[in-house]
């Protein structure tokens, strides 16, 4: 019988409709995120269509639908950093990386996420990656940042 | 397994008072529910009878006596002596204010606009083409529950500012259209295609003013598994989800009931039409067999099969070289002077199952009395695989569509719902939403499956067996008893037969559903068995299923050559459909009646079509018949209704209307001008009542009670197939498939049915394509006794392994593919055993079979 990871994640389970979330649950935590494969064996293992899971995975913030990336960005839209221009920094990112919040690149190199907060308000517009804070961020800054993070890595 | 529900019919009443009138009503009812039995109108958008409450719209609020605030009255029950206010001052307050928040997320102009009525006045203008002025983003202005009740609760204005969510309209999948930017995410359907259907296509997705409704990760419906059935668009109340084909075409004028002519379920439907002609069809609340509920056929193919523009209209003759139009006169003058004076072997009529019970009478009686032969044959024959006495036996048992829905005990065979017999499957998942238990017999994965306690897996072909044991288990008494190894040979382990067996026992009513599918894989004779024997049982009601609409009139109306009508023996000689292609026979005349079962013009001096559509190859005379919205008559169902078929189109002919007439108006005009027989009858009515008197058990009126086929003498069964030649190690199953509708496949004219990928190629399981070492859409070449084809194979985690399935469809004509798959339909049956191999080089394309011939095979 060979390997079958599928079969490691359920063990345990019931195969009850109920048990959706814990499922999905694991299944993030061992592939970081949702792919359509796992949702289709998940469908298939709980006789729930794969819509029906989709449906309630999409309700939960918890729940990501694409790899997760090597550096996560995290862009602050707290109250403070909103007033500050926060948006834009988004906006920017967004353009830049080619992707909306919640996903990754396609690369794999980047993954961007909007925050509530992150905690240091003073130094507001702020944004982290991995897990260095970046202060008082421009567009200008952005811009500069990633190309230096490009150009050490490429080195 | 969930409790029973009480049915409403075992509930007593309650006494409660709506607007100050006391009133009586079922218990364990809404609210809501009983207040529109009582004639009270309450406002709701998301409430529908058949769907489970959801409180989505917040527009049924009422008030009601000792219970805080302002209740829901579809998700309220009714209490005895309960007191209930629909209509006070702040509810209709309530209600406007609610209503503007609902339509403060959807385009509204057509709703609140002050130019609204002068807009409706003159948004048809007159120029040199017709325009259409005013805003068009909703096709569904003027048929649109949210406008209706935005008018009736007088909301004139919204006070909210207006978010439009921008989304873009989706027009890639066929049939209907969504714009999910006018949804009021009343979740109508998402519950219709979860909860009724089955199918869970659509859900919520997302949340909060983001969420939406539609299949995972962004697919489109065909992608995700769409039936499309078309009742996510019935119950849609804006135009969100609007039908393709009569998108714009505005209010029908009127709308009349009609039976489904496209399969023998014989579904109800809503003809509605505008200006005369017919427009788009919905799904009647027929409670005896569909109650709302059709598949993609009936939902979306009818107006599209009968306006195409390849539909042939008017008379043709071959003159010379040319193959041109010519009046009716003419044209009938022809065909006779090609019919006088044949002997009775020299002619063959081919009649389609599809035809109406007075055309099929008329048909048979033009080819007795008038050319006093037999020779007359169906495809019929095909449809009821194991012949007329297997089938007269099966008809003869308890056959109901609408107790499917009240088992406790259900037996699926071979029967995949998903765009056949819809309706069938909708009616088990009600059974099963009742809490009954579903055991399904099947060699490959079917839409049922999914709900299935019991999924018995058995080799392809021995289904019937299967069954057979089951039937023994749950009735016993059967004369041969199946042996030990007849078990072990199905290839279901011994305990899983227990574990159904014990499933299915405790259930009262049974119900036993058998697909065509089951019945092409030369199992016929034992599913007919076991179906004999479980139909003896008292509570059972059995559902064989088969192709063709009419394939039951085909049977008792005497269109197969060796059978009178009332199934009484003919005598005298005659050639038959299988004469024919098999070169037993050469008729000098061969008359095809809506039916082209050949791939290329078979041999004959003179060759007469006469259908709807031309039939794909070469013909000397063509008359053009009257489609189902065209001519009226019945349509004998699986259960022996006999439903009537509406005319709704009589325009005068013409050019465009065309010169159509009903197939037995042109018998009957034939038999005229050939001077041998006595007055015509001048409606279907008349020719109705003649099947009523000589025909025993047939009504003489449209009847739709159901009707268990009477015999005096039983017909003998035919042989068992012999198997056919074994030479490999793949099980090639020729499943019945397509979409047949007279002489055509449907996919012809309705280009929607060509994107449901019905047709592509041979399907393995993925495990057997990488052993082979062909890649998905790769070349494949199957043998068989000498015969090679060769295909695009395609993967289908729903094969078993060892298998190969491809469709067999029962109209030949036009689908190029289909032509290359002949050789494989020169052997009977439908389960072949075929060596497999690859060519090597992956055809990334793979899109059109290629044959090369062996063994006398097509060029």
């Amino acid at each position: 019988m060979p390997f079958d990871p599928f079969a490691e994640i359920v063990r345990g389970f019931e195969g009850e409709p109920a048990e959706l979330i814990p499922i999905l649950q694991r299944v993030q935590a061992i592939y970081g995120y949702l792919s359509p494969e796992s949702v289709g064996r998940i469908s298939r293992w709980l006789r729930i269509s794969e819509n029906e899971i989709f449906g309630v995975a999409t309700f939960f913030a918890q729940f990501r639908f694409s790899q997760p990336g090597e550096h996560v960005i995290k862009v602050c839209l707290g109250t403070a950093c909103h007033v500050k221009g926060g948006e834009q920094i988004l906006d920017v990112l967004k353009r830049r990386l080619d992707i909306q919040p919640g996903e990754s690149t396609a690369d794999g190199r980047y993954q961007l996420e909007r925050v509530a907060c992150l905690g240091c308000c003073a130094l507001a517009p702020v944004l982290a990656i991995d897990e260095k804070v970046y202060a008082d961020t421009s567009v200008l800054r952005v811009h500069q940042m990633l190309e230096e993070r490009e150009n050490r890595e490429d080195a | 397994m969930t409790p029973r529900r009480t049915r409403a019919k075992d509930a007593g009443t309650v006494a409660i008072e709506i607007d100050h009138s006391a009133v009586r009503c079922a218990e364990g009812v809404s609210v809501l529910r009983a207040a529109e039995l009582n004639g009270v109108f309450v406002p709701s958008l998301c409430s529908h009878k058949d769907l489970s409450p959801f409180g989505g719209c917040r527009l049924c609020v009422v008030e009601i006596d000792g219970m805080r605030g302002y209740p829901l009255a579809c998700s309220t029950l009714v209490q005895e002596g309960m007191k209930i206010l629909t209509d006070t001052a702040t509810l209709r307050e309530m209600r406007q204010e609610i209503l503007q928040l609902i339509l403060s997320e959807h385009p509204s102009s057509c709703l609140v606009c002050d130019e609204k009525e002068a807009c409706r006045e003159n948004v048809h203008t007159v120029r040199k083409a017709g325009v259409s002025t005013g805003c068009r983003y909703c096709p569904n202005d003027g048929q649109c529950e949210l406008q209706t009740l935005a008018e009736r609760l007088g909301v004139n204005d919204i006070h909210y500012p207006v978010y439009y969510r921008g989304y873009e309209p989706e027009h890639d999948d066929p049939f209907f259209d969504r714009d999910y930017n006018i949804c009021i995410l009343c979740g109508r359907c998402v519950r219709m295609c979860q909860e009724v259907r089955g199918t869970s296509v659509l859900a919520f997705k997302y949340r909060g003013s983001k969420t939406q409704v539609g299949p995972a990760f962004g697919r489109n419906h065909v992608e995700a598994g769409c039936e499309f059935c078309g009742a996510c668009v019935g119950v849609c109340p804006t135009g969100t989800l609007a039908e393709k084909a009569s998108k714009w075409d505005g209010k029908p004028d009127r709308s009349e009931v009609s039976t489904c002519p496209f399969c023998a379920l014989g579904c109800q439907i809503d003809l509605h039409h505008k200006a005369g002609r017919l427009s788009k069809v919905h799904a009647h609340l027929d409670p005896e067999i569909n109650d709302g509920q059709l598949c993609v056929r009936g939902a979306f193919c009818l107006p599209e099969v009968t306006h195409n523009h390849g539909r042939a209209r008017k008379p043709m003759l071959k003159r010379g070289r040319y193959f041109r139009e010519v009046s009716w006169p003419e044209a009938l003058g022809e065909v006779t002077a090609r019919l006088q004076g044949l002997k009775p072997e020299e002619i063959l009529m081919v009649v389609s199952p599809d035809l109406t019970n007075e055309s099929l009478y008329a048909a048979q009686k033009f080819i007795r009395s008038c050319l006093k032969s037999n020779s007359i044959d169906s495809t019929a024959r095909w449809a009821l695989p194991g012949g007329p006495g297997v089938w007269a036996d099966l008809f003869s048992l308890p056959i109901s569509i609408k107790s499917i829905a009240h088992a406790d005990s259900i037996i699926a065979v071979g029967l995949d719902s998903r765009f056949s017999f819809s309706v069938a499957g909708v009616e088990v998942r009600r059974a099963l939403r009742e809490g009954a238990t579903l055991v399904t017999i099947d060699a490959r994965y079917s839409n049922l499956a999914r709900y299935a306690k019991h999924w018995l897996q058995p080799h392809p072909g021995m289904e019937g067996t299967v069954l057979r044991v089951l039937a023994e288990r749950l009735v016993g008494g059967a004369r041969e008893h199946i042996t030990r190894p007849a078990i072990d040979e199905t290839g279901i382990d011994k305990w899983a037969v227990e574990r159904a067996t014990e499933a299915l026992a405790p259930g009262e009513n049974l119900a036993v559903v058998v697909g065509p599918t089951a019945f092409a894989l030369d199992a016929e004779l034992d599913l007919a068995k076991a179906l004999l024997q479980l139909g003896g049982r008292e509570g059972t009601t059995v559902l064989p299923l088969f192709q063709g609409a009419n394939t039951r009139g085909a049977l008792e109306l005497g269109v197969l050559g060796e059978l009178l009508p009332g199934l009484q023996r003919a005598k005298g000689r005659r050639v038959c459909l299988a004469d024919l292609l098999e070169g037993r026979a050469k008729p000098k005349v061969l008359y095809l009646v809506g039916e082209s079962p050949f791939f290329e013009r078979p041999e004959c001096d003179f060759l007469i079509a006469q259908d709807i559509y031309l039939p794909p190859f070469e013909v000397d005379a063509f008359l053009p018949a009257a489609s189902f919205a065209e001519a009226e008559g019945t349509l004998t169902n699986v259960e022996g209704r006999v439903q009537q078929l509406v005319r709704i189109e009589d325009l005068a002919d013409g050019a465009v209307t065309g010169y159509a007439r009903p197939d037995w108006f042109i018998f009957g005009a034939l038999a005229e001008k050939l001077g041998r027989a006595g007055p015509q009858p001048k409606n279907a009515g008349q020719i109705l009542r003649e099947i009523g008197t000589k025909v025993a058990g047939f009504p003489a009126s449209p009847d739709r009670r159901p009707r268990r086929l009477q015999l005096n003498t039983r017909i003998p069964w035919e042989k068992a197939r012999t198997g056919s030649p074994a030479s490999g190690q793949y099980h090639l199953i020729l499943e019945p498939g397509g979409f047949r509708h007279r002489g055509i496949d449907m996919s012809l004219a309705v280009e929607g049915l060509s994107e449901l990928a019905l047709e592509e190629g041979f399907r393995f399981h993925p495990d057997d394509l990488d052993e082979l070492g062909i890649g998905n859409g790769g070349r494949v070449i199957l043998g068989v006794d000498g015969v090679e084809v060769s295909g695009a194979a395609k993967a289908d985690l729903d094969c078993p392994r060892g298998t190969v399935w491809v469709y067999r469809p029962f109209a030949y004509g036009g689908i190029p593919q289909r032509a290359n798959l002949a050789p494989l339909y020169r052997f009977g049956g439908s389960l072949l055993s075929v060596t497999v191999s690859g060519p090597g080089a992956p055809n990334a394309e793979g899109a059109e079979a290629q044959v090369s011939a062996g063994g006398g095979g097509e060029p």
